[in-house]
Order: C-alpha cells, then structure tokens, then sequence
C-alpha cells in the first residue's frame, strides 16, 4: 500500500468516526495565512474577463472626467462657429458639431465630468443611505423598523423628480453647503435623497431573511455583538442584489439629470454634461440625430460598464458561483 | 471496561434485565460488527452501552437546571400598531436536570416546543417566566461577563447543516470566530494551527481552512458546525437535531464523533430529536415532551423498555423497527386526530384529546410530573409501564 | 434490446401477478455547465400487481430521479433519458409522444411527493384541486367532482370530510395535507402508485397512520406500489421487495425478509449496522467510511469500492474481480436474491 493510500484508509477510519484523530495530533500548518472572503474575491475577480472589460471602460471614462484634454483631439469645446451648426461628423470631427457649432467630440468629452460625478456621487449616496437604513430597520425590527419603514414611504410618495426639482428650486435661496451652489453635487444630492428608497428596501428585505438564518443564531448564541453580526454574516449576504441595482441606477440618475435640466432645475449652460447634450438634441433629433447618438452612446457604454462590475462583484462575493 | 463499576448509563432499574437487553442488542447487530471494520474493537462495545465508556466521566454535579420554564410568543394583528390577541405557549412548564457529563435526549414530534428550549438554554431567546440555572446562576438574569462566560460555556450545533454556517466565510473563519468574540480562549497567534487541529478532529482534512461550506457534503458541514462549537472548549452542547438532515450513513459517523468528544472533553449534551432510535442510542437519560411540556422522564432503559405515559406508548409503537422478525409484534397504538395548537391547548392533561384512557379528572386537573409507582416520573393520572416495543430475542 | 431477467425478484408475498410496470436498463443523465451527471445507471425492475416494491437509497443514489422519468416529470433539459425503457401496459413509454404518454400514464400511474404542501395550489380549495382530477380526465360535471371530492376525502379518512372540502390546504395539518395528496393520486384509480418519500416530513405517529392508510388502499384496489425512501424501518414493515440504489445503480435486490436479515451487499450490511434501533440500545454504531460518492465522478469499478470494508485491490482481489476497475454486474447471489458484489458469496456467508 503507497503513503498515500494508507493516508486515505486512515482519513476514512477518522471520518467514519472507527478511530479519532487525535491519537496522532499530526497537523501541519501548511499555508501561513487564511485566506478571507475579498482575498478569495480578488482573486475570481481577476480572472473574469468581464470585470476587466468593465474596469477598463470605467477607467477610460474616469480618465475623460479627470483629464478630458487627452481624449478632446485638441479641440475646445467651447471654441464654436455657428457656420457649422448641426454639422453631420467627419473626419476631422468625428462627432460632428452641435447647434452652436461646437465641436461635439470635445463636448461629449467634457461632460464626462459631471456626468460621472453627479451618476457616482448619487449612486453613493444612495448605497450608503440604502445599506444603513435598510440594514438598521430590518435587523433590529419592531418600532425602529416601523419608524424608519414609514419614514421610507413618505419619500416613496414623493415622486423622484418632483422631489428634486422642489430642493432644487429652494436649494439656491439656503445656506446649506452644496446644495446652495446649484452645481452637480446639489444635483446629485437632490437625485439621491429622493432616489434612496427602492436600495433601502432591498437591503431590509435581505436582511430580514438573512438575519433569521441558523448561522447568525450561532453567532449570537457564541455572544458576537450586534456590530459583528451586522458586519461579518448580514450584510455580506444582504448587500449582493443592491450592488446590482445601484449599477443600473447609475445610469438612471445620469439620465434623470437631464430631464431635470429640461425642467430647468439641473445644471445650467454654460455647464456641459450628457444630460444637458441629450435633452438639447432632442429638438433636432430629425435633422442632426448624432446630438443625441453620441451623448447616449457614451451613457450606455458608461452604464455597461459599471453594469459589468457589479455583476462581476456579486458573482466574486458568492462562493457558492465559483467552480 | 469492567473497571468502570459505577452504571452512570442509567442502568438502575434492574441490572439484569439491562444485561440482557445489552447482550440482545449485540446479536441483532452482530452482522455489522463481526465482520465488518476489524479496526474498530468490537467486544465490549455492547457492554460500554451499559456501562460508562471508557473515560467519560461518572455523571457529577448538576450543571443545569431547568425550573418550570416557559415561553410564551405573542399572536399580533397589525402592522405599525400592534396588538396582542393571544399566545403560543411553545413552551409551558418545562423542568429538566442535566448533570456534567451526562447526554440528555429531548424527544418530541414537530412543534412540541423542543427547539424553543434549545433557543432558551443558549440564551437566544428570554423566558417568559421560570428559570435556567447554570451553576446555581440564573441565566436570565446574567449580564456582562456572567453572559458572555455563559455563552462561551454552552454551545450549540444546529440541524441544517446548509443553513447554519456563513456562505461566505471560509471554514478557518467558521471555526475561529469565537475566538474573536472570546478572544482569551486562544491567543491571536497559533489561531490558524488550532483551528486545523480542530479540523483534523472533526475528521476534516485541515487543508480544508481556506474553502467554503458549499464545498462539503452534508457531513462534513456537521462537522465544522461542530468544531466551531469546540472551539470555544465549552462544558454543554446543546444538539438540535444534529443529525436528522443528514443520510443515514452519515448519521452514524456524526453520532460516534459525538460521542468521543464527549468522552475526550467530559461533555454534556442536550440532544433534541424527533428519532426516537438515535436519542435511545445516545441518551443517558431521556425527557418526552408534547405541546410544551414534559410528560415523562427517566433512564433511557425505563422510557423504552416501560413507558408509561400513553403518549410515549403511542410514540414508540409508530416507530417502524428495523427486524423482519419483530414485524407485526408489537402493538400497534394509533393516535387519533393531529396535535392540538400551542395557541389555545386543552385544559388540564394536554394529551386528553387524543388519550383512550382520558377521564373526566384529565379535563379538570394537570397531571404532575411524578412517579405513581411505575418507577419513573410521568405527568398522566393513569401512569402505568407497558411494553410497547419489542424485546429483540433472537 | 434484451429483456431483463426479471424472475429473481418475484417472490413476493402476496402472489404475483403480472408485472403491471417494467423499467429496463433505465439511464437518466443531467448535461450540466460542469459536467454530466450520471443520476441513474441502468436501473431495472418489475412491479407486479399488488405488491409493494422499496426503492431504498440516500439522497443522490437515483431513487427519485429514476420515478420522476416513470413519470415524465424530469425538468429536460438539464435532464436527459439516456437510454432504456419504461413498459407500461404493454407499451414503452419512452418511444410514445408526449401526448400519449399523459393519456396512459394520468389514470394508469400516479404519483404522491414528500413536501405536500408545495405540491398543491395555495389559492384553489382542497376540494376544488381533488374533483379536478375528475373534470380533466373524465370530463364530470362540477358538482359531481365536487361530491366525488368527499367521497375520497373519506376514504383516505380525513375527519368531517363534507365540511372541510371547500377548506385551503393551509388549513390542513402535514398528516392531512398527505392525505389530500393520497385522494388526488388515487382519484383515477390507478393501477401503479409511486410514493416518494411520502411520509419523511411528517411526524412519527403521523406516519404511522399515513403508512397504514396506504397499506389498506393497496390492499382495497390491488394497486402496485413503488415507495421510495431512506428509511430502513418503513422498507421493513410495508414493502414486500427492496431494492436498495447506491450511486444510480441497483446494488441489492430481494425479499424484505432475505434482504434485512442477511444483506448480500457490503452497502446494505453498512446501512443496517449504521443505524440505531428503537428495540435496543446497541453498542457503538459502525458508520459506513466516506462520503456518498459525486454522481458527477462516479468512482471507476465498483461504485461503492472507496467505503467498502471489503473491497480487493491490487493482488488481493481474485481475477476479474477487482473492485477499483471491474465494475461488478447485478448478478443472482442465492435464488430469490441479487446483489452487485464481486463478493457477495462471503458477505451472505454461504
């Protein structure tokens, strides 16, 4: 019989319980380090194509956000001769040109920023309010879960744009600190106080089952404080389907910032965004369509690509998906 | 093994007879032992069943006590106001002795409030009135360190072995996440060796550390949850039904690892089943509740060889045995009816509704827990010890 | 296609008559992402009229996936009949259309599951979902499927039959919920009824009453029955043939009485000295070694060879019959009795 026969035969007898192990406490250390669940999850993350697919769009559009001048091909977005108003793209000019006559690749390049920050900035927000909220209410139930659940169903009540569109009417006449500069973060703040809900709701509902389930039994039973409890076995349970919906609200927000522009609320010109791109194309949509082709195509592929991460996230932090 | 005179496996009630049914019991098994598994010493074994395995501890001081417990959860109507309309009484009047060392088997049928008590003893959930005492302490009224020491001390290992360890944390964190909470249990170096000792006596391979429960089989998974309760060396485990998901196979090399560490650690354990053939296997002593309550209590060998509660009787006589010799020759009791709910029980005995020997005095008055001549507590009017399971006498 | 040798198995308690359903060489496969899953391995057996054949087997030895193919309700894809047939009444299942196969199979065999609950419509009455199999089938009138309904419910001894038919099955106990499932499945009277683990939900006193009902509707109707389960004390107190499923295959296969007094299988001789007994306290358990094997890597040779006590490797084992690569056929042991054991002769001791 080889070593490793007689290894197996003996790990039988110990599993079926005939001998026990401890008669010869043998055991090797043989890794230095444990590993924990986003080591584990790194490691799946690096080997998913689609994940680099989606971090590399996404560091391409943060890329166009910090430094736009790169990926502009020199021209000013700002540099406009009305001559070329509307003019179809070429090859000079990929993008064509805008109303104005404005060179439309250096403005689709531009708006990268405030896009990016008021999508990111909301999304954020909305994640950090959804997580807190939705976990405080559906761990500790009863009255906290009554009040903050109620709580949650009045800003359910108040449509999203509606609600954004009030704050930001009032935001200018206050003194509160973003909210009063009109800029894309009283934006993205306005969109994320009204838009938090459906993520809170989301967690709750996670958490409420995760909560009953036998493995935070033990952890309580074992004395784990709530914090722990919250930390290590809820919230890595609970938290799987918000990532998937907040990478999807990136895009909504994105797009609701237009329309709040259209309503006259959101970022005003001379400020340059999608936003601002799709909802002044809309006119033209039948003479000039690149106007709102090229800010959409760029949202879409945005979205796509935190799509794409998110998913690739939830799939890394569920062990049971890996082969 | 004859060295270990003292019969703490509760043989009190005749030593003969407990021989007999001993020695009976190695013949009905006989095809397994005598030649199967030469690695496991097969003489004796039937004899340790009777006396104290080798290394267990004589069953010493009383290390819980459990005193007229009860849990009572609220019926409600209402979302934001609430309001009571009622209560299950889940469990309703529960006393129960554990001694150190010693395996209490809890058995019941679905919903008699078992897995309630399991809840109380680790402090899951808070007694609506009675008491727990650990140590002569009142678990409900501890706090702090009392609490946490508590916690540390009894454990507990749940059924579903697919429900009751994290997904998302690999085995080593499974198995040391006590040592985080208890921190003076193991010093923060040396963690991961432990923990693979821990593994290694579970009978897992302590390579394992760094996989994920969905990884293992059934089993194997009732093994980590069963090293992560040694982790914190505790003096009482409580078992809910640690065995009734798994496959039959299975079962036996969990309920002998039990058994070892009880013996290796000087254990004491609460075993909750529904299986009456494995509590008897285990238990030393063995506790019958129905709708919340206790209705008889005694030594493995006077619950089964002498029931004498009507509910036990029926109890034992629907489970189907094992011998095709023994078909067709016990007596065959079939309850009427379905169990009574927890919400709105029958006054006096709980079991009258569906007892043939009910009277009028059962409606009235609630029969106590104590022996009426029969040898062994049992909350009926009309005790009385009847065989209901054959003597396999091959 | 050679007809399996079915004359071992039928010595069955009551007498035989002609088997009412043959499954032969039965192959079902699952095509997943990560592999083929091989649930069921050429699996055969008869059931004759009256009698009450066990199908005995852990979970993933195939006992369930080989009735849900009797049945026509394996979910295919992922799962796939690889190969075999099911005879029923004379015609293989497998070659008729789908269309054809719900014609025979709804009155001629039924099927009863373990979890009663999900198995019925929350939203429809208990008597509604009964007298439904006598609408879709028979074309009654409503209010006669309605009273048909009762009747049923009275016959698998529901109490108070006539008040609780238009009762929803949440308002029914485990034992009763069952009982429903029992009134549907034998509705049609059928002439085969499958039991998959029909009664391992339900408490032990509940069983008891479950099985006994069971037990006296074959004996009302000469139906045949195929129960499946994991219960070795069930197996021996209702079924008159065991045929005991490891790892797809049928590993044993006899008479109750042969099966649980001598086992001719190291399995089956593992499972039996596995298990506690109510009848006495026993010494240590003798735990079969391991883990059920992966359907997905089925060991080569003997499927059980890994956690056999008596396994040969190597030299030891005689020529032939070596248990980690030739695989060992089903094979007649002693008359009446067949197991899958290159061995068998010294397990049985003759």
């Amino acid at each position: 019989m080889t070593d490793q026969q007689q290894m197996d035969l003996r790990r039988d007898e110990v599993e079926a319980g005939t001998t026990t192990g401890l008669a010869a406490p043998s055991v090797d250390v043989t890794e230095a380090r444990q590993n924990s669940l986003w080591s584990d999850a790194w490691g799946e993350l690096k080997r998913n194509p689609l994940f680099w697919i989606g971090a590399v769009l996404c560091l391409l559009f943060v890329l166009m956000a910090i430094v736009p001048q790169l990926f502009a091909g020199g021209a000013d977005p700002r540099a406009c001769d009305l001559a070329d108003s509307k003019a179809l793209p070429s090859a000079q000019h990929w993008f064509g040109f805008d109303q104005q006559g404005c060179d439309y690749l250096a403005n689709v390049v531009y708006g990268a920023r405030n896009s990016l920050i008021i999508g990111v900035a909301a999304v954020l927000v909305v994640l950090v309010l959804g997580i807190i909220v939705g976990a405080i209410a559906g761990y500790f139930g009863g009255v906290t879960d009554g009040v903050l659940s109620r709580l949650t169903d009045i800003f359910y009540a108040l449509p999203l744009i509606l609600g954004a569109l009030v704050l930001l009417r009032v935001g200018p006449s206050t003194n509160l600190p973003i909210i009063s500069d009109r800029g894309p973060g009283a934006v993205a703040l306005a969109l994320a106080l009204f838009g938090w809900m459906t993520a809170m709701r989301l967690v709750r509902s996670q958490v409420i089952a995760v909560k009953s389930s036998d493995y935070v039994a033990a952890a309580r039973a074992m004395g784990a404080s709530n914090g722990r409890i919250l930390v290590r076995h809820i919230l890595p349970n609970a938290v799987a389907p918000v990532l998937v919906y907040t990478t999807i609200t990136i895009g909504v927000l994105i797009a609701a910032e237009a329309t709040l522009t259209y309503l006259g609320v959101g970022l005003q010109r001379p400020a340059i965004s999608w936003g601002l791109q799709i909802e002044a194309g809309q006119e033209s949509i039948r003479t000039a369509p690149h106007l709102v082709l090229f800010p959409s195509l760029v949202l879409t592929l945005t979205v796509m690509a935190f799509i794409l991460m998110g998913d690739a996230l939830r799939d890394a932090l569920d062990p049971r998906q890996r082969a | 093994m004859s060295d270990h005179s003292v019969p703490a496996r509760g043989v009190a009630a005749g030593d003969e007879r407990a021989a007999h049914r001993g020695a009976a019991g190695s013949t009905s098994r006989s095809r397994g032992t005598d030649r199967t598994t030469p690695s496991e010493p097969t003489t004796g074994a039937t004899a340790a069943s009777a006396a104290p395995r080798p290394g267990k501890p004589v069953a010493g001081e009383t290390l819980l006590e459990i005193r007229d417990l009860q849990k009572y959860f609220p019926l409600t109507q209402g979302i934001v106001f609430k309001r009571t309309i009622g209560h299950v009484r889940a469990v309703d009047g529960v006393n129960l002795t554990m001694r150190r060392g010693e395996t209490v088997g809890l058995v019941g049928e679905s919903g008699c409030g078992k897995s309630t008590v399991s809840k109380l003893l680790v402090a899951l959930e808070k007694p609506t009135s009675g008491s727990i005492l650990y140590k002569g302490r009142d678990v409900a009224r501890m706090s702090g360190r009392a609490l946490k020491d508590y916690r540390r001390e009894v454990q507990i290992i749940f059924q579903d072995p697919y429900a009751s360890l994290n997904p998302r944390m690999t085995v080593g964190d499974i198995v040391a996440e006590g040592w985080a909470v208890h921190s003076d249990v193991a010093p923060k170096k040396g963690r991961l060796q432990r923990t693979q000792e821990l593994l290694d006596r579970v009978g897992l391979n302590p390579d394992y550390v760094n996989r994920y429960p969905h990884q293992f089989s059934g089993g194997q998974r009732q093994r980590i949850g069963i090293a992560r309760a040694l982790a914190l060396r505790p003096e009482v485990i409580v078992c809910d039904e640690p065995v009734s998901a798994l496959d039959v196979s299975v079962q036996a090399q969990v309920v002998n690892l039990l058994e070892d560490l009880q013996d290796e650690f000087g254990l004491s354990y609460l075993f909750i089943a529904h299986d009456l053939s494995v509590v008897r296997h285990i238990s030393d002593r063995v506790a019958v509740m129905y709708l919340g309550s206790i209705v008889e209590e005694g030594t493995d060998e006077q619950v089964y060889t002498s029931p004498s509660h009507p509910y036990t009787q029926a109890l034992l006589s629907s489970v189907p045995l094992h011998e095709p010799v023994l078909r067709g020759q016990k007596d065959r009791i079939l309850l009427q009816g379905d169990v009574p709910s927890p919400a709105n029980p029958p006054s006096g005995c709980r079991f009258r509704t569906r007892c043939w020997k009910a009277q009028d005095v059962c409606a009235e008055q609630a029969p106590a827990l104590v022996d009426r001549g029969q040898g062994h507590p049992s909350a009926c009017h009309f005790a009385e010890a009847r065989e209901v399971v054959p003597v396999d006498a091959e | 296609m050679t007809r399996p040798d079915l004359s071992p198995s039928a010595p069955a308690r009551p007498a035989a008559g002609n088997p009412l359903l043959e499954v032969d060489d039965l192959h079902v496969e699952f095509r997943t992402r990560s592999g083929v899953v091989h649930a069921v391995n050429g699996v055969s057996y008869s059931l004759s009229e009256g009698e009450t054949l066990a199908i005995l087997g852990e979970s993933g030895s195939g006992k369930s996936v080989s009735a849900q193919a009797i049945m026509g309700i394996l979910d295919t894809p992922p799962a796939v009949i690889a190969g075999g047939g099911i005879w029923f009444e004379g015609r293989d299942l497998l070659q008729q259309t789908p269309d054809e196969q719900r014609r025979v199979r709804g009155p001629g065999i039924s099927m009863i599951f373990q979890d009663a609950l999900s198995s019925l419509n929350p939203v429809y009455s208990v008597g509604y979902q009964i007298g439904e199999m006598f609408r879709a089938h028979r074309g009654t009138s409503k209010k006669e499927a309605r009273q048909r309904a009762v009747e049923l419910m009275d016959r698998v001894r529901i109490p108070a039959a006539a008040s609780r038919v238009d009762d929803y099955p949440h308002q029914f106990s485990g034992g009763m919920r069952q009982r429903v499932m029992i009134a549907m499945a034998i509705a049609l009277d059928p002439k085969v009824l499958i039991a998959d683990e029909p009664t391992t939900a339900l408490d032990v006193t509940v069983q008891a009453q479950v099985m006994d009902l069971l037990k006296d509707l074959q004996r009302d109707t000469g139906m045949g029955l195929v129960l499946i389960t994991h219960d070795l004390g069930v197996v021996n107190e209702v079924a008159d043939n065991v045929a005991v499923m490891y790892a797809g295959e049928i590993v044993e296969r006899g008479t109750v009485d042969d099966v649980f007094t001598d086992p001719a299988h190291p399995y089956t001789d593992g499972l039996m000295s596995s298990v506690p007994q109510v009848e006495a306290k026993g010494g240590r358990l003798q735990p079969i070694a391991g883990q059920p094997p992966n359907l997905a890597a089925i060991p080569s040779g003997c499927p059980f060879h890994p956690r056999c006590p008596r396994r040969r490797l190597g030299a030891a084992a005689a020529p032939g019959r070596e248990c980690a690569t030739d695989v060992p056929p089903l094979r007649l042991v002693v008359p009446g009795r067949e197991a899958a054991c290159h061995y068998s002769e010294e397990v049985l001791g003759v």
